[in-house]
């Protein structure tokens, strides 16, 4: 067999450019297990958070195994305090907290009972001095329409963006431990009380594993009646929110995708969401996208022709998400449904 | 597997000590080695192992070939073919469907419709970087610049994790000559590895992320909704933050093949501080730029046929090489802004009268500032979706000053700030820094190691976005 010996006597020091030492690979081999395992305990309420907010499964199962102790001893031993530090000099103390929190909202006099369809307003007029509010949020599905839709309003001075696009990335309703748009949406209504909302939640969402869920209460599968009956009560939760206090909610529904499985769940989720939405309206629009992005045999497409006619790429390479032209053409048509509701153009013929 | 995970740590905390443990007999270090690789690319997806396999027997194979013949011609033919199939899995993976909608479209505007369909083909990560190794090894032996080697040494060449999804592109006789005897387990320059994985870390999880989230997607998302000001500031920062996710992924790399005893190429040397786009490709993804070099630009003739033949081999180089970076008319684009570049700095150069006026503090400073515009300038094309989306950046980077700037914040020009001035450091401050580490005993080495951790994992966003260069 082919072996090299190397000799075993202490080596003599030996540096290298700029006079730095030489190290044995022992010694790497223990600076980077030491360093590690020190970091373990140091960063241990972040490792925590970050173990919790995996999909379910083993690999979580595992994780929170090893870093629920670890979270433990570091508390314990006061090494979680720099870190603690350190996120709070940051402005970002509650990067560590897991809240999962489902908020419903308090009753309002504006719910309308589900039979009852309001009567048709005139509506609301908005300029340049008197601006529609739109926020645009969602899982990270919303992103590349959001940036579309806030392309298209731009020339449009009657419209002006709440807090950018707010997608962030794998959320969703059922997870509100990795982000808790239930507080957040609650959060947002209030400070900055948008008129209009465009929200795109889902895609993140076709799991077993649900948090936040009420004691004493059990959730079943993905698609159970247990589980439907949950998601509907989060949908309902962040519809009702929104829309409690006058706003107008767009709620953009989760496209075909390449995998027929996931269509299929998705397809559970974007039910709930129409069902939802026929409840509120006047207040809740929902925007199907399935069949923007069906070819010509009713299936899954990564590239369709645009508008022009132009064969263009619409879906991205993980057969989930969305390119530009995807984007420009969902953003037209939420655009389509919020002018239903508000006006925002007259403005501009001086009326 | 991303470098900044705690699977890759994990991983890479198995493969460290048995590694070197298995170092002194190379028969079971080699197999042991690809394993490791293959289980860190399948990572990403386990059917792309079986395309990175075919791409070692095939490499292999017709390598060996072109050294047995003795025929030119024999072998000029069998380097075509190994080209042909390395070039045609990169044109089919990566360019397929560019090609189809791009032909499609193109006819379709004389009305005729061409029955091509795109087929939604899936990207392997890491395909560009290990083909392009693949032909440089294939073409070293056809040129007779190195002698092929069996099979077991040429698989770890070439799927060794640390360069394996995003460079450097490391040549044969760089890292082969390193695999085939054991690395001395005595010196080890661990303080370098530890310095390269640390500010990798930094510039990677700190700084391009945080650009990235304050301020880049955001304006080049929607330019249109944006100030000047802020659109001027988000192209900077987009410099910086594909600097900073570059340089930090090839420094993770770097460190990570250091650890194991395995010496890679530099790849980055303080590109923003060039003082012109000549010296900007001397600086920025050197290994590409030298394999562009080497294996693209002195093929087509380089610069021995004369200033007009020179002008187009430097063009039609970065036209490939801007092509190499992504399947769209704007990579294209960017490539066509730099081959200009280079071409009327030769043009320049090679003007009757011409004297190299001797370097002042003021001449370097203006040359790095006006460099650094046009470099940012192509940016735009790179990060763009389409040319619309580049015209829109840089419509409104005229067109909207005095309005209000509310993501032009302190922490945005601090991070822009580190990212720039990190280039401009003394170059022996960093190797100071080195030799004093390496001289702390081990117990404060890693007391160091985990503090920086803990600022980087506490400063970083929840989760790590993939790497730029990876979807190239």
């Amino acid at each position: 067999m082919e072996t090299h010996e190397t000799p075993r006597r202490r080596p003599a020091p030996r540096t290298a450019e700029g006079g730095r030492r030489l190290n044995s690979a022992g010694s790497a081999v223990v600076v980077s297990l030491a360093a590690l395992f020190i970091a373990l305990f140091l960063n241990a309420p972040g490792l925590h958070k970050s173990a919790s907010i995996q999909p379910a499964g083993w690999k979580r199962d595992v994780a929170l195994g090893v870093t629920g102790p670890l979270e433990s001893v570091s508390s314990a031993l006061f090494l979680d305090r720099p870190r603690r530090a350190l996120k709070a000099a940051l402005g970002r103390s509650d990067d560590d907290d897991i809240d999962t929190a489902v908020a419903a909202p308090q009753p309002k006099p504006t719910t309308i009972p589900p039979t009852q369809t309001p009567t048709p307003a005139k509506r609301a007029r908005f300029t340049p001095n008197h601006k529609l509010g739109v926020w645009i949020a969602g899982d990270s599905l919303v992103i590349v329409p959001g940036e579309s839709l806030l392309r298209e309003v731009a020339g449009n001075k009657a419209i002006g963006a709440v807090e950018g696009i707010d997608g962030r990335i794998a959320s969703g309703l059922e997870r509100p431990d990795v982000f808790n748009w239930f507080t957040h949406v609650s959060d947002v209504m209030e400070q900055d009380k948008p008129r209009a909302a465009v929200l795109m939640f889902g895609g993140n969402d076709d799991h077993n594993f649900m948090t936040g869920i009420p004691e004493g209460h059990e959730v079943g599968t993905f698609g159970s009646p247990s589980w439907r009956a949950e998601y509907r009560r989060r949908v309902a939760t962040v519809m009702d929110t929104v829309t409690r206090n006058g706003g107008y909610l767009v709620w953009v529904g989760l496209p075909i995708t390449r995998d027929s499985d996931q269509t299929q769940r998705f397809d559970v989720i974007n039910s709930i969401v129409q069902t939802e939405a026929a409840k509120r309206k006047g207040r809740v629009s929902y925007l199907d996208t399935y069949f923007f992005f069906a070819g010509d045999n009713g299936g899954y497409a990564q590239y369709l022709e645009d508008s022009t006619g132009k064969l263009v790429k619409m879906r991205a390479d993980d057969g989930v998400h969305f390119e530009r032209p995807a984007g420009d053409l969902i953003a037209q048509k939420v655009l389509d449904q919020l002018e239903e509701h508000y006006d925002f153009t007259s403005w501009r013929s001086g009326r | 597997m991303l470098f900044p995970t705690a699977t890759f740590a994990i991983f890479f905390m198995v493969v460290l000590p048995l590694s070197w443990l298995l170092q002194p007999r190379p028969r079971r270090w080699r197999p042991f080695i690809v394993a490791a690789s293959f289980v860190f690319y399948a990572g990403w997806d386990w059917r792309f192992c079986f395309l990175l396999a075919f791409s070692i027997l095939w490499n292999h194979v017709l390598a060996t070939a072109i050294h047995r013949r003795s025929s030119p011609r024999a072998r000029k033919q069998l380097l075509v073919i190994a080209l042909v199939g390395n070039v045609g899995l990169l044109g089919y993976f990566k360019y397929y469907d560019f090609f189809v909608t791009s032909t499609n479209n193109l006819f379709a505007l004389v009305g005729v419709d061409l029955p091509l369909e795109a087929r939604s083909i899936v990207l392997p990560v890491g395909i560009s970087f290990f083909t392009f190794m693949a032909i440089a090894y294939v073409v070293d032996v056809y040129r007779g610049d190195f002698e092929p080697v069996r099979l077991g040494p040429f698989a770890a060449y070439l799927s060794f994790f640390p360069h394996l999804v995003a460079g450097p592109i490391v040549r044969p006789g760089e890292l082969i000559p390193q695999m085939s005897s054991p690395r001395d387990p005595r010196y080890v320059d661990t303080s370098r590895a530890f310095f390269l994985i640390g500010t990798g870390l930094f510039m990677k999880v700190v700084i391009a992320n945080y650009l990235a989230s304050n301020i880049v997607d955001e304006v080049f998302g929607a330019p249109n909704q944006h100030s000047s000001l802020e659109v001027l500031v988000a192209i900077y920062a987009y410099a910086v933050q594909i600097y900073a996710d570059f340089f930090g992924y090839t420094n993770i790399a770097i460190g990570v093949a250091l650890l194991l005893g395995f010496t890679f190429p530099q790849n980055f040397d303080a590109p923003y501080t060039a003082t012109s786009i000549t010296d900007f490709w001397r600086r920025w993804h050197m290994t590409l730029s030298r394999w562009l070099r080497d294996y693209l630009y002195i093929p087509l003739g380089g610069n021995r046929g004369g200033r007009l033949l020179t002008y187009r081999n430097l063009m039609l180089t970065m036209l490939i090489g801007g092509l190499w970076h992504g399947a769209g008319w704007t990579f294209i684009a960017w490539g066509g802004i730099h081959g200009t570049a280079l071409c009327v700095e030769r043009w320049w150069r090679w003007r009757p009268g011409f004297v190299e006026r001797p370097w002042t503090r003021g001449r370097r400073a203006w040359h790095r500032f006006v460099t650094f515009q046009v470099v940012c300038f192509a940016w735009i094309f790179f990060r763009s979706d389409s040319f619309a989306d580049a015209w829109d950046v840089i419509h409104r980077l005229f067109s909207a000053w005095g309005e209000s700037s509310p993501l032009v914040t302190g922490g945005v020009l601090a991070a822009i700030a580190v990212g720039l001035g990190s280039q401009y450091l003394p170059r022996h401050l960093p190797l100071q820094l080195m030799a004093r580490f390496s001289r702390l005993p081990i117990p404060a080495q890693a007391a160091v190691l985990s503090l920086g951790l803990l600022v980087i994992h506490a400063m970083g966003p929840e989760g790590v976005a993939p790497f730029i260069y990876f979807q190239f």
